[in-house]
């Protein structure tokens, strides 16, 4: 659309994206079918003989909706779960939100918890075993907070709040991870130095720990980068279709990614 | 038609809808087609105005009554809509409702004696 001609109602899409609060992907729907629209119009006012400064004009005063439209156009493309909480205040919709995401936080807590002690990895766990399971489970509760906030909820005011976030706790799981079983090895070689006839029983002991705990952080930290890494394509593509719309410099860095977003939108 | 149900602004809602779907009766249109239509059809007397037309176009595709589909034209990716079956019927349907409104709207407009022998 960029390279097409002078588009003449760029300004006021520009103007009513930012009043229409509705999901990404609706907005450019709905202001590429108006802005089609208005061109056409506007092209066959023309083409009856109207000035070009009056069938823009009559276009916009026929098609480009008001603040009463926008609210209808948003009322009907707002999510279900909007529609289905709009009754409670915002303040008492956030205090729900929250206490939804600790409750979530901590049942990721109690699922990892259970199945390492039905593998019986607890035994004999390290203490950093429980730091990469709490911050798995926070992991898990910030991807499950963002797909919510994005796929569920529909809020799109700030899309790329939180994504960050994700990655660096995904590191920090993985950190956590491999930094206990450095501090293990280094504490069971002290202890083997000081009581060598301790080999037999304490070396497999602390493999099977550390094994585990290396196990965990990773699996925890893949998951977590791959919820990331969906996330974030997910919204590369919402995001350059977007700009791209609005001539805000999006851009696509190869013919690839073009039509890998073609074929997604489609 | 039971009085009671009987909503005047609901009617007037109604209205803009069925003019929708009518225009799309008989082939598929662009939105801006449809206004043409509708405003030419009824030499103007029936006119969409600061984009009333959208929500409604919507919330008629959201109860399937209308289909919109993108189609690329030079380039550029443009909507269409045409008429479902659902929405085909529910046209004949609320047509002859109209018709039974309007109907008894100007008897009682024209009263007891102008009635029609």
């Amino acid at each position: 659309m960029n390279s097409g001609p002078v588009r003449v109602f760029l300004p006021v899409i520009r103007r009513l994206e930012g009043a229409l609060t509705v999901p990404i992907p609706s907005r450019v729907r709905i202001l590429r079918e108006l802005e089609d629209d208005l061109e056409a119009l506007r092209a066959r006012l023309e083409a009856e003989g109207v000035a070009p400064p009056e069938a823009v004009r009559r276009a916009l005063e026929a098609l480009a909706p008001d603040a009463a439209s926008l609210s209808r156009l948003a009322d009907l493309h707002t999510t279900r779960y909007h529609r289905s909480t709009r009754r409670l205040g915002s303040d008492r919709l956030k205090l729900l939100e929250r206490s939804a995401l600790a409750v979530a936080t901590a049942s990721v807590l109690v699922v990892e918890t259970t199945i390492l002690v039905r593998g019986d990895l607890l035994r004999h766990a390290s203490p950093f075993l429980w730091l990469v399971v709490a911050c798995g489970s926070v992991l898990f509760a910030l991807v499950g907070a963002k797909v919510f906030e994005l796929w569920i909820k529909g809020d799109h005011r700030r899309p790329e709040r939180g994504i960050g976030t994700i990655l660096w706790l995904a590191g920090l799981t993985l950190v956590a991870g491999f930094g206990g079983v450095m501090v293990d090895l280094i504490r069971m070689a002290g202890i083997l130095e000081r009581s060598p006839e301790l080999a037999t029983t304490l070396v497999p002991v602390w493999l099977v720990r550390d094994c585990t705990l290396l196990s965990v952080s990773i699996l925890l930290a893949g998951a977590g980068c791959l919820g990331w890494m969906v996330l974030t394509q997910w919204l590369s593509l919402v995001s350059e279709d977007r700009l791209e719309f609005l001539d805000l410099g999006g851009h696509f860095t190869s013919p690839s990614r073009r039509h890998h977003h073609e074929r997604a939108l489609a | 038609m039971p009085e009671d149900d009987f909503d005047i602004q609901g009617f007037a809602r109604d209205i803009n809808e069925l003019l929708i779907l009518s225009a799309l009766r008989s082939e598929p249109k662009h939105g801006y087609q449809i206004v043409l239509d509708i405003e030419n059809e009824s030499n103007g007397l029936f006119r969409f105005r600061h984009g009333t037309l959208y929500p409604i176009l919507h919330r008629l595709e959201k109860e399937g009554l209308i289909r919109g589909t993108w189609s690329k034209d030079v380039g550029r990716k443009k909507k269409v809509y045409s008429l479902t079956g659902k929405g085909r019927r529910h046209l004949s349907g609320e047509t002859g409702r109209v018709e039974d409104v309007v109907s008894r709207l100007v008897r009682v407009l024209r009263g007891p004696d102008q009635a029609p022998a």
